[in-house]
């Protein structure tokens, strides 16, 4: 996200929201993480605002809610899209040529690692090995696997999502 | 509690129960190596090079977080413990980088003194060097997070001393780093640049600024900050005659190893270009360089012919908040005995009277009632007046520790919105110059309500009765109406002070420097007395001043009413005293304050001004008429370090010593004195203040019987009850004498217990005018101080905070149009200023508010001379302005 649109995105958020979750928390110790959590699962990830107003409201210093939210994987920090891809670069993967299908990826989706398409629609990540080597090269996106992959057959592949 | 026995190395040793193993070892001459161990922090382990093993079971415990426990049987040394260690030391400097040689910490890093220690020799594992970008925006601090052993003092240091929690640990495993949010760099963070950081990270990740190749100084020089009144203990590194370095003094000081960011990099004025190097005298309307000699022979001159040609009472001194003890001492002295008058004042004129006719009348003693330490034990905290995170950042810390560590709450009164109001369980906003009406509402509420100490008031107090009657028309609903404040809230304040064992109250130039400040805080006192918090250990008042020696400068009688000690000059006894020690006849009329002798100047009465360290022209309000009355004069002498403003218009120039190229004491807010220490060499020809006074006196032929400033301290402490016992019986100096002496010594004409005085609430005369519809609020700034005369000058502050900047509020930059950084002229109804625009939500509507410490513009000049009658202190904290805008084109 750009400068201007992180700007934007702050003046307009809705403080209420976060407000809202914090209700059963506040007077409580030892909270912050399901408090996180709680975010995440309304706004699909750590709106940078939202961790500031958990800071203020719980009177810490915002260093400290980012140090958490930072320690755990977790908590993404940037919006994280509908579908999320994950491509194995386990060793067996690797052997295989995963390579070429991670780059092809890349340049379909048009995002790096870790990124989200502008539509929003997918996330792209790499995991160390999804445990289904026996299809090297292989992928996920969200619960479903797909194996034996070659970049020519990225494109079809998304088109159901 | 039992201690308990432990056998440490085959010794057996006791310590009391809630020792750790390291604090034990440490008692008993045993080193154990530690990193992320600082005694003045919360022990976490994580370096783990303080491993001991307990030969009973073998384990390796981390003995900065273990505790000792009865029959334990540790060894610090074992093979086991040896092995470990050094590999602990190895895999730190494996992903260590290999910059040692060129790295400025040199060898001042632990990593490299405990891995020589150890003799770790050459490296077998791989190494593998973590890469980070230099951070080196911000002039005082670089961050090379490559060197980074992550000990966590930094982070610690951020949260748990100065509590402004700017760092975390980011991420983890690996790639761990403390940092700021999101990490961006320090200059977008919380950070103040406090330097508290820098002082304790154990390798190079954390270094000055522009420190590069300055190699390892030897000499380190404890001493006291010039900057203001808290008065902390700093330590200069030295090397060849320069200053390279500040850092906070050792950790069992006032200041427990913090500092602020002035402390810590605003020292660099003393190696100015800007440094007057030889005295200057005014030959045909332009400076020239001369000899002491010279300069010396033309003052006494001036002076001598002013003296017999218009009296004694022609000539005036104004003394120096920002001088030592001993040179106020020997200024008051010079004035009264060599010159023959009473026209003597300093310019905490300024802001401090207000306590000193307050408290003195009420309690017997002119200031502080209590120390910072004492401050972290209150329960409830009252902060009025005051933005101790801009003016006196060691009592921020204090405040911010009792909220955060100890649960205390503050109750803050402020319109504006400032660091403490997030630390705030209530934040009051009263209409500007409204306290007094707050306060008084808050004392009746207390006395209705029975919450009042009543076994205190009528045992320990005097003159309660008078209080009921002259409170009676301060109702909730009447305080409400004029302060703009809930009932509700100053209800719950009211009840909350009352109700706590153990309150405190801070206030600052929020009370002193508005109109009928006295009063204010006498009312504060009320408060105070009503709930017996005055002698408290967590209770008491705190009244905080601006300047290093402001309250020395008035213990030591630069007043025009007092001698040394607040002996008043009327009291025929102590006046007797003097006299008869100095061997003179004292003066008999009552000398002018600060004020009065611009005046009096300008009406053609004082015809020679002697000036030490002060800078009128900037300081005082009016600064046209200041101007022109010290133009005006038939002589002006300056003593400074620069050529101020106010020295342009002087005929003679005397280059004084700064604080570091002098001996002496500074006392600060709390009534403690610092010593100053000198290390380096005055610039030039400069001389200390104390000895220029003493060489003009020679030159006047009125010699003082002094030769070294040890002779002036003994004179001190034999006349000035206050500084009984400042030497101890070698004749050095004791560092807490003052503020016990303090509180057992009455100076005013005080007969029994302190006394309850009514305060009554004026409201002010004029209306607001149209023309000038906003009230605009002068304001300590972090990064500069006092007219900006040294900060300006110190060159990292000036690179990060070059400009002056009006801050106002939203609606009030709508309602005019303005947008950030858009160029304003503030007009008042006598002078007008520039300034950049910053909109702010801190500042409620109708408010704006300009710092004072610009000298380019300086926010005194907008006010007009408006005295308090009783402490003939100028009102400088509100006036009224109206804002426009300045286009381009202009």
């Amino acid at each position: 996200m750009s400068e201007e649109t992180a700007k934007a995105a702050e003046k307009s958020f809705d403080y209420d929201r976060v407000e809202t979750l914090l209700q059963e928390f506040l007077h409580k110790k030892g909270v912050m993480v399901p408090i996180l959590q709680k975010i995440q699962a309304e706004f699909g990830y750590l709106p940078r605002p939202a961790m500031e107003y958990v800071a203020k409201r719980l009177r810490i210093p915002v260093s400290k809610v980012f140090g958490v939210a930072t320690f755990y994987a977790q908590f993404h920090l940037h919006p994280r899209g509908k579908n999320i891809v994950r491509v194995c670069r386990g060793t067996a993967c690797h052997v295989r040529g995963v390579s070429k299908v991670a780059e092809k990826m890349q340049e379909i989706l048009g995002v790096g690692v870790g990124q989200t398409t502008e539509d929003m629609n997918f996330t792209y990540e790499e995991v160390a090995c999804i445990g289904a080597c026996g299809l090297a090269p292989v992928m996920m996106i969200n619960d479903q696997t797909y194996g034996k992959l070659t970049p020519e057959k990225l494109k079809g592949i998304l088109k159901n999502y | 509690m039992q201690p308990v026995t432990i056998t440490l190395n085959g010794r057996e040793v006791s310590g009391h129960p809630e020792m750790t193993i390291l604090e034990l070892a440490r008692e008993s001459g045993i080193t154990i190596p530690t990193i992320c161990n600082e005694p003045h922090l919360t022990s976490i382990g994580s370096c783990r090079l303080c491993l001991v093993e307990n030969e009973q079971n073998g384990a390796l415990l981390a003995s900065c977080v273990t505790p000792i426990v009865p029959g334990m049987v540790i060894n610090t040394e074992s093979p086991r413990v040896m092995e470990h260690r050094r590999m602990i030391v190895k895999l730190m400097l494996a992903s260590h980088p290999d910059s040692c040689l060129v790295c400025d910490k040199g060898n001042r890093c632990q990593l490299h003194q405990i891995a020589s220690d150890l003799g770790i020799g050459l490296l077998e594992l791989q190494r593998i060097p973590q890469t980070a970008a230099i951070e080196e925006v911000n002039p005082f601090i670089e961050r090379d997070m490559s060197k980074c052993i992550l000990c966590a003092k930094c982070v610690r240091a951020c949260q748990e001393l100065v509590v402004e929690g700017a760092l975390d640990y980011f991420q983890r495993g690996f790639i761990a780093r403390p940092a700021t949010l999101n990490n961006s760099p320090l200059e977008n963070s919380e950070c103040t640049f406090c330097g508290v950081c820098v002082a304790l990270c154990p390798t190079g990740s954390l270094m000055e600024k522009k420190r590069v190749y300055q190699g390892t100084t030897k000499n380190l020089v404890n001493t006291t900050c010039p900057y203001c009144g808290c008065g902390c203990s700093i330590s200069l590194e030295v090397k060849d005659n320069y200053i390279v370095a500040a850092r906070p003094g050792k950790v069992d000081t006032e200041n427990e190893g913090t500092l602020c960011v002035k402390g810590s990099y605003g020292f660099d004025f003393i190696h100015s270009p800007d440094r007057l190097k030889k005295p200057l005298v005014k030959v045909n309307g332009a400076f020239q360089e001369t000899s002491w000699e010279k300069a010396l022979e033309e003052t006494a001159e001036a002076l001598n012919l002013i003296k017999e040609q218009y009296g004694p009472d022609s000539l005036a001194v104004l003394g120096a908040v920002k001088c030592t003890n001993e040179e106020n001492y020997l200024l008051q002295k010079f004035a009264r005995t060599v010159l023959g008058t009473n026209n003597i004042d300093n310019s905490s004129r300024l802001y401090n009277p207000a306590t000193r006719l307050g408290l003195g009348t009420s309690i017997g003693f002119p200031g502080t009632t209590n120390c910072l330490e004492a401050l972290e034990q209150s329960e409830v905290i009252v902060a009025i007046g005051t933005d101790p995170a801009a003016s006196a950042p060691r009592v921020n810390y204090a405040i911010k520790r009792a909220v955060k560590l100890r649960g205390a709450k503050l109750i803050l009164i402020d319109p504006r919105r400032t660091k403490l109001s997030s630390f705030a369980h209530l934040w009051l906003r009263p209409k500007v110059g409204t306290d007094l009406v707050l306060l008084n509402s808050m004392s009746r509420l207390i006395i209705d309500e029975s919450l009042l100490d009543k076994e205190f008031v009528t045992r320990k107090t005097d003159n309660f009765d008078a209080l009921p009657g002259a409170l009676e028309k301060y109702s909730l609903e009447y305080a409400e109406t004029l302060t703009g404040i809930k009932k509700e809230e100053i209800h719950s304040a009211a009840r909350l002070y009352a109700l706590a064992d153990q309150a405190a109250i801070i206030y600052g130039t929020g009370i002193t420097q508005h109109p009928g400040g006295t009063a204010s805080v006498k009312a504060l006192f009320n408060l105070a007395l009503l709930t017996g918090n005055i002698w408290r250990n967590g209770g008491g008042i705190y009244a905080l001043q601006r300047d290093n020696n402001g309250q020395g400068a008035c213990d030591m009688g630069a007043l025009p009413d007092f001698l040394p000690g607040y002996q008043s000059t009327e009291d025929l006894q102590a006046k007797k005293k003097f006299e008869e020690h100095w061997g003179v006849s004292l003066p008999a009329n009552p000398g002018l304050t600060a004020l009065e002798i611009m005046e009096q100047i300008k009406a053609g009465k004082i015809k020679g001004l002697y000036i030490v360290g002060e800078n009128p022209v900037l300081s005082f309000p009016r600064s046209d008429f200041v101007t022109e009355a010290l133009s005006s004069l038939d002589f002006l002498a300056v003593q400074d370090l620069f050529l101020t403003e106010t020295a342009r218009l002087a005929g003679v120039v005397l280059p004084a010593a700064s604080f570091a190229e002098k001996e002496g004491t500074f006392t600060n807010f709390e009534g403690k004195t610092g010593r100053i220490r000198k290390a380096v060499a005055p610039a030039g020809e400069c001389l200390p203040d104390w000895e220029i006074i003493l060489r003009l006196a020679n030159k006047m032929e009125r010699p003082l019987p002094f030769s070294t400033i040890q002779q002036v301290m003994e004179e001190i402490e034999e006349l000035v009850p206050l500084y009984e016992g400042y030497l101890d019986s070698e004749g050095k100096y004791q560092n807490e004498w003052g503020f016990w002496k303090r509180r057992s010594h009455r100076w005013h004409s005080l007969k029994g217990f302190p006394r309850f005085s009514t305060a009554e609430y004026t409201p002010p005369e004029k209306k607001i005018n149209e023309d000038y519809p906003l009230t605009l609020l002068t304001e300590a700034v972090l990064y500069h101080f006092g007219t900006g005369t040294r900060s300006s000058r110190a060159w990292r502050l000036q690179q990060f905070s070059p400009r002056i900047f009006i801050r106002i509020n939203e609606a009030d930059a709508k309602k005019l149009g303005l947008s950030p950084l858009d160029k304003v002229r503030i007009i008042s109804p006598v002078a007008e200023l520039t300034a950049a625009v910053s909109i702010t939500g801190a500042l409620p509507e109708g408010i704006a508010s300009l710092p004072a410490s610009f000298p380019e513009a300086p926010a005194t000049r907008l006010f007009d001379i408006n005295l308090d009658t009783e402490t003939k202190t100028p009102s400088l904290k509100a006036c009224n302005v109206r804002i426009e805008r300045i286009d381009d084109h202009e």
